[in-house]
């Protein structure tokens, strides 16, 4: 098992964030925010977006300034893929 | 003479904008890739007398075909010839850039120049790089920079130079992966050899890409080696997959991970106590599920403390400003009934509401800030947390903290939920977090009842709104809707000093809609109040159509001993929450009339019962969209039971204590 395997399995098994996931696996939080990318990248996590989406499409646009309180922190979501290699594996 | 081409090549937010920029000056241009709409930055820099034209190639983690960024990178790369290819990395995070620069040799690509920007911070971090050794290492010239500094630049265009006329002439180091993995890639390979293919790609990298099941690789191999010869080549991917027990794909990228790990330590090291920055100590505190929390309250305890200590004063200026208007127009107007509508109604009203401007905007200001700093991303891990524990699902805290600036666009959030349940869920629990009309309200009742404590009074009224909403996730997920949740991973960013001037446009801009509101809602809102307390005959006979309004719902309302004023504002609230503002200021005439017409225990109950009754019916409107009506209906009545149910409770309780 590789650092890349480890962060997979961390997060499947709900690890929540790369500082929660360092601690565990005792490694510098850009190591697993780098593998994070890189699950990206092979399609196991995907990132979601925030607010842009609900603020582009919110009814009161035209009259809004910008209320959206937006955290600058980026969220991954487990894909099908990631699941089905978890599934293949039990 | 045909310029030469020099592609950029990097990870996200490596720096590669601000060295195409420093490359290239003024001369750019800027288009799309043929066929998809993902950005083309083009631009011509001279260097001894010759142009070179460098594209910048979109920011990739990887050359997989997963996104289109990516594809479009690689086949650039593969297709587009160029001269030289100049990767750009950061050296604060070395790992994980040299996935990418590892993909590009995989490529059997030569003309590479690694050009390692941030240098400035990795040295402030600690980060020693031995630079010749890592150039002798990874078989490239490497051109130390901080692009941001202008350092490097002159040395980066020596070096694309040199290597475009072959001065330089780089061998990249080949990754390898662990005997099984290069004897499947030998063995694919060979099967892929004296095809047409292997004169257009290099045959290793559509090896590694099968192996890889990479879409475009495995069309490419279709059409040149047919179905038969696919199927025999994935057939034998599966069975190594299964001698495994892990899709190649990952076993490849954990195997490229552990060669660049081994490769690194030839050349880094890290001088201060790695890993270990400002961030990662902070985070410890702020996250931490103890005094993570005490550290949240203490922070938007002095929020509020900032904004009231500043707000405060203001917002006297400005009321008595709207006062002493409203007294000076009144003798210049002979129409008792124009005069009652403008000085009583438009005045009274959307002055009693415009007056909150200054904390409004501190409180956006301050807001602003913490997103900027990093902060607000910190709150979300901590929310997260503590919303699993009482079944809501993670994925909404973002929801959930887009609600503090409003809630129509919190709710149209939810859509980033996957299952239908946290869907709902999210959409059930969101309008009990207080927007910022709300904060109006609390701002409006805290100064002017809790003159010592009005902090304190305002982040409880907040602390007991969250707890509601955790309490109704906690009910909505046992009996309403259950699921399961799929798994997620929050990524925080390192702190950083705010820039002010994002920081003061973007409470500009969120301050800005607060005036626009008063201009329309609350200015159409104002002068129907002022009618219905006016019509047929002035607030006091017991007549007007407000006071019947009211009284018919005093009954109800005195079970938390407020009275059928509380119960028009409330009603008015409906439509936008500062209505409630405007109409006490209709009702009272003055803000120290309503202040002796109440106790602080009273004011305290309509704060609260301000915040959770009922979602404004923008709100309403959007979770039927997002819905249906019968759950925009189920989670209103849900509302206003449980605010009834909380401001009976803090009454009596209140008593009992006797305030």
């Amino acid at each position: 098992m590789s650092i890349i395997d480890d962060v997979l399995e961390a997060i499947l098994e709900g690890k929540k964030n790369p500082s929660e996931i360092a601690s565990e696996l005792k490694l510098d939080r850009e190591e697993v925010e780098g593998a994070i990318n890189i699950l990206q990248s092979l399609g196991y996590v995907e990132r979601i977006e925030k607010g842009s989406n609900a603020c582009s499409s919110c009814p009161l646009k035209k009259v809004c300034g910008g209320s959206c309180v937006l955290p600058k922190s980026r969220t991954y979501v487990v894909t099908e893929k990631a699941f089905s290699l978890k599934n293949h594996s039990q | 003479m045909a310029m030469k081409v020099v592609a950029l090549a990097g990870n996200p937010n490596v720096g590669k904008t601000t060295v195409f920029n420093a490359l290239t000056g003024m001369r750019q241009h800027v288009g799309n890739w043929p066929g998809v709409t993902v950005e083309k930055k083009e631009g011509v820099f001279e260097y001894k007398g010759e142009r070179f034209l460098v594209v910048d190639l979109p920011g990739t983690y990887s050359l997989t075909a997963h996104s289109i960024d990516e594809l479009v990178a690689r086949n650039f790369l593969l297709n587009g010839n160029p001269d030289v290819i100049v990767n750009i990395v950061d050296a604060t995070s070395i790992l994980r850039n040299l996935f990418l620069t590892m993909e590009i040799f995989d490529m059997g690509l030569k003309n590479v120049v690694i050009a390692l920007n941030k240098m400035d911070l990795a040295e402030k971090r600690g980060i020693k790089i031995d630079i010749r050794k890592m150039a002798e290492t990874l078989g490239v010239p490497v051109v130390p920079m901080s692009a941001k500094e202008g350092v490097g630049i002159e040395e980066l265009k020596e070096t694309v130079y040199n290597v475009a006329h072959g001065k330089v002439r780089p061998n990249p180091v080949t990754p390898t992966y662990d005997p099984d993995v290069e004897r499947e890639i030998r063995h694919i390979s060979m099967a892929l050899s004296q095809t047409e293919l292997t004169e257009r790609y290099p045959v290793r990298w559509l090896a590694i890409k099968l192996l890889q099941r990479d879409d475009e690789v495995m069309k490419l191999v279709l059409r040149y080696l047919g179905e038969e010869k696919l199927k025999e080549i994935m057939g034998h991917i599966g069975e190594a997959e299964a001698k495994y027990g892990r899709a190649m794909d990952l076993i490849l990228a954990s195997q490229k991970y552990e060669f660049i790990d081994n490769l690194m330590h030839r050349f880094i090291r890290y001088t201060k106590s790695e890993g270990i920055n400002l961030t990662d100590q902070l985070d410890r505190l702020l996250i931490h599920p103890l005094y993570g929390f005490l550290a949240l309250g203490i922070v938007f305890y002095v929020v509020f403390k900032f904004v009231f200590a500043i707000g405060l004063p203001l917002q006297g200026v400005l009321d008595d400003s709207f006062s002493a208007f409203g007294e000076w127009l009144a003798p210049h107007i002979a129409s008792e009934t124009l005069r009652g509508l403008l000085v009583d109604g438009i005045i009274g009203g959307v002055g009693a509401v415009l007056s909150f401007f200054p904390l409004v905007f501190l409180l956006f200001l301050s807001l602003s800030v913490l997103e900027d700093v990093g902060y607000m991303a910190r709150v979300a891990v901590l929310m997260e947390k503590l919303m699993r524990k009482f079944g809501l699902p993670g994925k909404a805290v973002i929801p959930l903290i887009l609600g503090l600036g409003c809630n129509v666009p919190a709710v149209m959030a939810t859509r980033t939920l996957d299952e239908e349940r946290d869907r709902l869920v999210a959409m059930f629990v969101n309008p009990f977090i207080p927007c910022s009309a709300r904060l109006s309200v609390i701002s409006f009742i805290s100064g002017a009842f809790f003159a010592k404590h009005h902090a304190l009074v305002a982040v409880s009224v907040y602390l007991l709104a969250i707890v509601v909403a955790l309490l109704s996730a906690r009910f909505v997920s046992t009996f309403l809707v259950k699921g399961e949740e799929t798994p997620f991973v929050i990524e925080l960013p390192d702190y950083l000093i705010p820039s002010w001037k994002t920081v003061l446009l973007h409470s500009w801009e969120r301050s800005k809609e607060f005036v626009q509101k008063a201009g329309t809602v609350i200015l159409f809102g104002s002068i129907f109040i002022w009618y219905l307390s006016n019509y047929p005959l002035p607030v006091g006979t017991g007549s007007s159509y407000a006071e019947k309004i009211g009284m018919f719902f005093e009954p109800y309302m005195k079970l938390m001993s407020l009275d059928w004023k509380a119960a028009v504002s409330l009603l008015f609230g409906i439509i936008a929450k500062e209505n409630v503002i405007s109409t006490y200021g209709i009702l009272y005439g003055s803000a120290d009339a309503l202040v002796n017409a109440m106790t602080p225990l009273q004011a305290y109950v309509l704060a609260v019962v301000t915040t959770l009754y009922i979602p404004c019916i923008a709100t309403i409107a959007a979770i039927r969209a997002e819905s249906n009506w019968r759950w925009a209906a189920i989670v209103t009545v849900y509302m206003i039971f449980v605010a009834s149910l909380v401001g009976i409770t803090v009454w009596h309780l209140g008593s009992v204590l006797g305030y």
